[in-house]
């Protein structure tokens, strides 16, 4: 079994925002001043409120 | 050993001139005296204790870089806020520390500690507010955070620098043996440390934050939100006919809160008629465990010193209440640095957990008290 060990990853904090009345659903990177459950304007669809759901990081894989 | 060099020289001489048969010479004696003294005793050793030195001493100095780091960081935060002298406040708080209670007496050593731990944390936030008393509170998270992590890496640091300075004076190569081991994982404390700080100083959630994250998610459904204890919330909804209570720790602010006396508060409010408490907490993976594997338990998810987590035990002891764990697991560094995406998913199923305890193991119309145990850095309510 080939377990790797590399613990070594460069990584990119994104906000996720979601409508609170419909699946609109958008992905932006991180600004100082986010945080979960912060309302961050309307829903372009239904024009229902927005809210931060979430706020994680991903690993950026590197183009050679 | 004679016949040796003879039988060196010879095989040397043969076709070479005589510059080159000194400098053979020379050579041969030379290897040959280097190899008789690694036999006397103490050379050896001492070789070794150099080398192991070496080793050591560039470990310390990767951690005295991120002290240094985190220092600057912390006193360039301080001097934004308005403190005229960051480095006097800095100086004074970091080798600021609290003293255990006596443990060979160990009745109520519990209250004792709490006293002890949260007139810390209480002077700390004291002195802040003294220099800049309009401070916010998320600023003045920031800036507790901030100390404790000058703290705890000058402690490491300290530590380190003791042993290694020790093995060098006892010229031991046992207690130089131990050090070369442990250094590289204080390494890696130490440089999640650092990490962390600038994860805190920018608002973001942190893989600790996943219990908050949960009960957030609950919260996000309650009309009514109330302060339960220091620091920690709390908010009730309905869920399939039960009454569910939800405490996490008061965000965005960077603060574990009060969660054990904040359930306690709660159970005692509700008369003790409550049939589950369930805590959502991160856990330490196992190496080879997978970031943001789910499992349940029975006990206190909970990584508290003690009075946090005995206050839950103890009223939960008092009403007969059984007390239900669901963890996500993680690193050490991925628990104190930014959330990683994995963990946020596994929300998702520590929900479906939650959800699943209180249908499986409540009966309708029954009080059900969930708990999201962690810092609650750039998590709201």
């Amino acid at each position: 079994m080939a377990i790797s060990v590399d613990s070594k990853q460069n990584l990119k904090v994104k906000t996720l925002i979601k409508c609170m009345q419909c699946d609109y659903t958008q992905e932006r990177d991180f600004q100082v001043g986010d945080f979960v459950l912060k309302l961050v304007g309307n829903c372009p669809k239904d024009n229902g409120p927005l809210y931060i759901a979430g706020i994680y990081a991903e690993a950026v894989t590197s183009k050679k | 050993m004679n016949g040796l060099i003879i039988a060196l020289a010879q095989t040397s001489s043969q076709g070479q001139s005589g510059a080159a048969l000194a400098f053979s010479y020379i050579f041969y004696i030379f290897f040959i005296a280097l190899l008789a003294l690694s036999f006397f005793p103490g050379v050896q050793q001492k070789t070794q204790i150099m080398f192991l030195s070496r080793d050591v001493e560039q470990k310390l100095q990767m951690i005295e870089g991120y002290l240094k780091d985190s220092r600057g960081l912390t006193e360039k935060l301080l001097k934004e806020k308005g403190f005229a002298d960051p480095k006097a406040f800095v100086e004074r708080i970091i080798d600021r520390f609290v003293i255990d209670p006596v443990s060979v007496e160990p009745t109520d050593i519990i209250n004792r500690m709490k006293l002890l731990m949260r007139s810390n944390e209480d002077t700390v936030r004291e002195m802040i507010t003294a220099v800049n008393p309009n401070i916010d509170p998320m600023t003045r998270s920031q800036i507790e955070i901030s100390t404790e992590v000058v703290n705890a890496l000058n402690l490491i640091y300290k530590v380190i620098r003791h042993y290694l300075i020790m093995a060098k004076k006892l010229n031991s190569i046992m207690i130089m043996y131990q050090l070369q081991m442990v250094a590289p994982i204080y390494v890696k404390y130490a440089e999640a440390y650092a990490k962390a700080q600038k994860v805190f100083l920018q608002g973001i959630p942190i893989g600790d934050g996943l219990g908050p994250l949960v009960a957030s998610r609950f919260l996000m459904k309650a009309d009514q939100k109330f302060t339960v204890s220091k620091d920690t919330i709390a908010g009730s909804i309905e869920f399939e006919g039960r009454k569910v209570v939800v405490v996490k720790a008061e965000g965005p602010m960077a603060t574990v809160g009060t969660p054990g006396e904040g359930v306690q508060n709660v159970i005692e409010r509700e008369g003790g008629r409550v049939s589950r408490i369930i805590t959502v907490d991160a856990a330490l993976k196992l190496e080879g465990e997978e970031t943001g594997s789910v499992a349940e338990g029975m006990g206190v998810a909970m990584g508290d010193p003690g009075p946090e987590k005995i206050a839950i035990e103890r009223v939960a002891v008092k009403y007969g209440i059984p007390i239900d764990a669901v963890i996500v697991k993680m690193s050490m560094e991925e628990a104190i640095t930014e959330m990683r995406k994995e963990v946020y998913q596994a929300a998702d199923k520590a929900i479906e957990y939650v959800k699943r305890i209180i249908l499986e193991r409540t009966k309708p119309g029954s009080t059900v008290v969930v708990v999201g145990v962690g810092n609650t850095a750039g998590i709201a309510q």
